[in-house]
C-alpha cells in the first residue's frame, strides 16, 4: 500500500496533513492518523499497520485496530491510498 | 501519547494557517517578463515588464532550498509568463527531483512537442494554460501578442506528452458568452481540470476595463452556464468556479487565512493576491521568517481595515500595486 501519486504527507505539531494536489484539498490529520500514514509511506505492510500504531498509543487496543482500519478503508475510498 | 480517537478518520476542515508550521502552497511569480501583454493582466506583465530587482540565481535558488527544507508540498511557477525565465527548467527540475509537486501557469505560447517532453520527464503535476476564448478572435483580442492556434497547439502538444493539462477562463463582456464553447474545447484537449472565476479591477484590467466590464446579468447566465457543464463533464474533467465576489472571498480569508504564499518576483512576499499588504522579503528574511510573520499580519488591523473599505468602494482593488508593508 502507498499513498496516491498526487497525495503529499507533511508532519505538524498537531499531527499532520494530508495534500490532494489535483483537487488542491488538504487533510487535517491527529497524531494517530499521521501515525498511520507514517507506517504506509515507510512501506509497512497493511496487515501490520494496526499492530505497530498500537505499540505507539495508549488506549483501548482492540478500539485502536478498527479504527487504524477504518481510516484505512477511508483513506482508500477517498483515492489518497492505492495498492 | 493520545487514543486514536474519532477524529483520526480524514477530517474534511482545512488546517488553520495559524497551527502550520509551514505554508502549504507557495505560489511564484517567477518573473513579471512576458510575451503577451493581455488587457486583463492583474501583475501588469508584458514584453520588458521585468522588474529590475527580481531575484538573481543565487538568491531563487537559496530560496528554492529553504521551500524544500520546509516540506512545502505544493508550489506553482507563474508570472508575467514563468517560461522566458531564464532557468524556469533547472528550477523546475530542483522542485520536482526533491519531490514536491509542481504546477506551472503559463499562456501557452512556449509547449513545444520538445518542452511538454520535458515537463512530463521532470515530473511536474499539471500545466495550466490560460484559454480565454473558443475563437481566434476572441481569445487574440484579449491576449494581446497572443495567438489562439498557438496556445491551442501547446494544449495539444502537453496532452500528447502525457502532461495533465489544466484549463484556465477569465471572463470579460466579450468572451464570456462563449463559455460554454471554452468548457467544451478544454475536455476535447483533453483537460483534467477546468477553472475560472470573476476577473478582478485591477492591473491591466483599470485600463481596459470599460472593454471588459462584465454585467451582472452576464455573470448570472455564465455561472448557470457553469453548473449545467459541471454536471455534464461530472467524472471527465472537474469544472472549478469561483461565484462568489472578492468581498466575500476575502471575509472568509480574514477567518481563515488560506496556507499560501504569493512570492513576487523580486522576492517580497504578499498576504494574498487580492490585496495590497506585503508580510516579507526573501532577500532580507527567511522563509521561516516570512512564514511566522504572513501567521501575524492577518491579524494587522490595517487588512480588515481595507477589507471594509473595499464594501464601501469595490474600486479600491485599483491600487493592490502600492503596496503595505505589514
Amino acid at each position: 500500500m502507498r499513498l496516491a501519486k498526487y497525495v503529499k504527507f507533511r508532519e505538524e505539531k498537531f499531527g499532520g496533513v494530508l495534500f490532494e494536489t489535483r483537487t488542491e484539498k488538504v487533510l487535517t490529520l491527529n497524531t494517530t492518523a499521521a501515525a498511520v500514514v507514517r507506517e504506509i509511506q515507510a512501506g509497512c505492510a497493511e496487515a501490520d499497520i494496526a499492530a505497530r500504531v498500537k505499540e505507539r498509543f495508549e488506549g483501548d487496543h482492540g478500539a485502536i485496530e478498527r479504527e487504524v482500519n477504518e481510516f484505512i478503508a477511508d483513506l482508500r475510498r477517498r483515492g489518497l491510498a492505492e495498492d | 501519547m493520545t487514543s486514536l480517537g474519532t477524529a483520526a478518520t480524514v477530517a474534511p476542515p482545512e488546517p488553520e494557517s495559524q497551527h502550520l508550521g509551514a505554508p502549504l502552497y507557495v505560489a511564484w511569480q517567477i518573473t513579471n517578463e512576458c510575451n503577451l501583454a493581455c488587457l486583463h493582466c492583474i501583475e501588469e506583465s508584458g514584453p520588458g515588464k521585468k522588474f529590475k530587482d527580481e531575484l538573481d540565481d543565487s538568491q531563487v535558488f537559496s530560496v528554492l532550498d529553504q521551500m524544500m527544507a520546509l516540506d512545502i508540498p505544493y508550489l506553482s511557477f507563474s508570472g508575467g509568463e514563468p517560461m522566458v525565465h531564464p532557468r524556469f527548467f533547472e528550477m523546475t527540475e530542483y522542485v520536482c527531483e526533491r519531490g514536491a509537486q509542481l504546477k506551472v501557469e503559463t499562456n501557452g505560447h512556449y509547449l513545444t512537442p520538445d518542452n511538454c517532453a520535458r515537463l512530463r520527464d521532470l515530473g511536474v503535476k499539471a500545466v495550466q494554460v490560460s484559454l480565454d476564448g473558443a475563437t481566434r478572435a476572441t481569445f487574440n483580442r484579449i491576449r494581446v501578442l497572443g495567438e489562439f492556434d498557438r496556445a491551442v497547439e501547446g494544449i495539444r502538444n502537453l496532452h500528447a506528452a502525457g502532461v495533465p493539462v489544466e484549463i484556465n477562463f477569465s471572463p470579460t463582456s466579450f468572451n464570456i458568452r462563449e463559455i460554454g464553447a471554452v468548457v467544451d474545447l478544454a475536455h476535447e484537449l483533453g483537460a483534467y481540470s477546468f477553472y475560472t472565476g470573476r476577473t478582478m479591477y485591477t492591473g491591466n484590467a483599470v485600463k481596459a476595463w470599460r472593454h471588459l466590464e462584465v454585467a451582472d446579468a452576464q455573470y448570472e447566465e455564465f455561472f448557470d452556464t457553469l453548473r449545467a457543464k459541471a454536471e455534464e463533464y461530472a467524472g471527465r474533467m472537474r469544472v472549478n468556479f469561483h461565484e462568489a465576489g472578492l468581498l466575500e472571498e476575502l471575509r472568509y480569508r480574514l477567518r481563515e487565512p488560506a496556507a499560501l504564499l504569493i512570492v513576487l518576483p523580486n522576492g517580497l512576499v504578499k498576504l494574498i493576491n487580492a490585496l495590497p499588504f506585503i508580510c516579507g522579503d526573501l532577500r532580507r528574511q527567511t522563509l521561516a521568517e516570512v512564514w511566522s510573520n504572513f501567521q501575524r499580519a492577518w491579524r494587522d488591523p490595517r487588512v480588515a481595515e481595507f477589507v471594509d473599505d473595499l464594501a464601501r468602494d469595490p474600486g479600491r482593488t485599483r491600487v493592490l500595486h502600492q503596496w503595505v508593508h505589514v
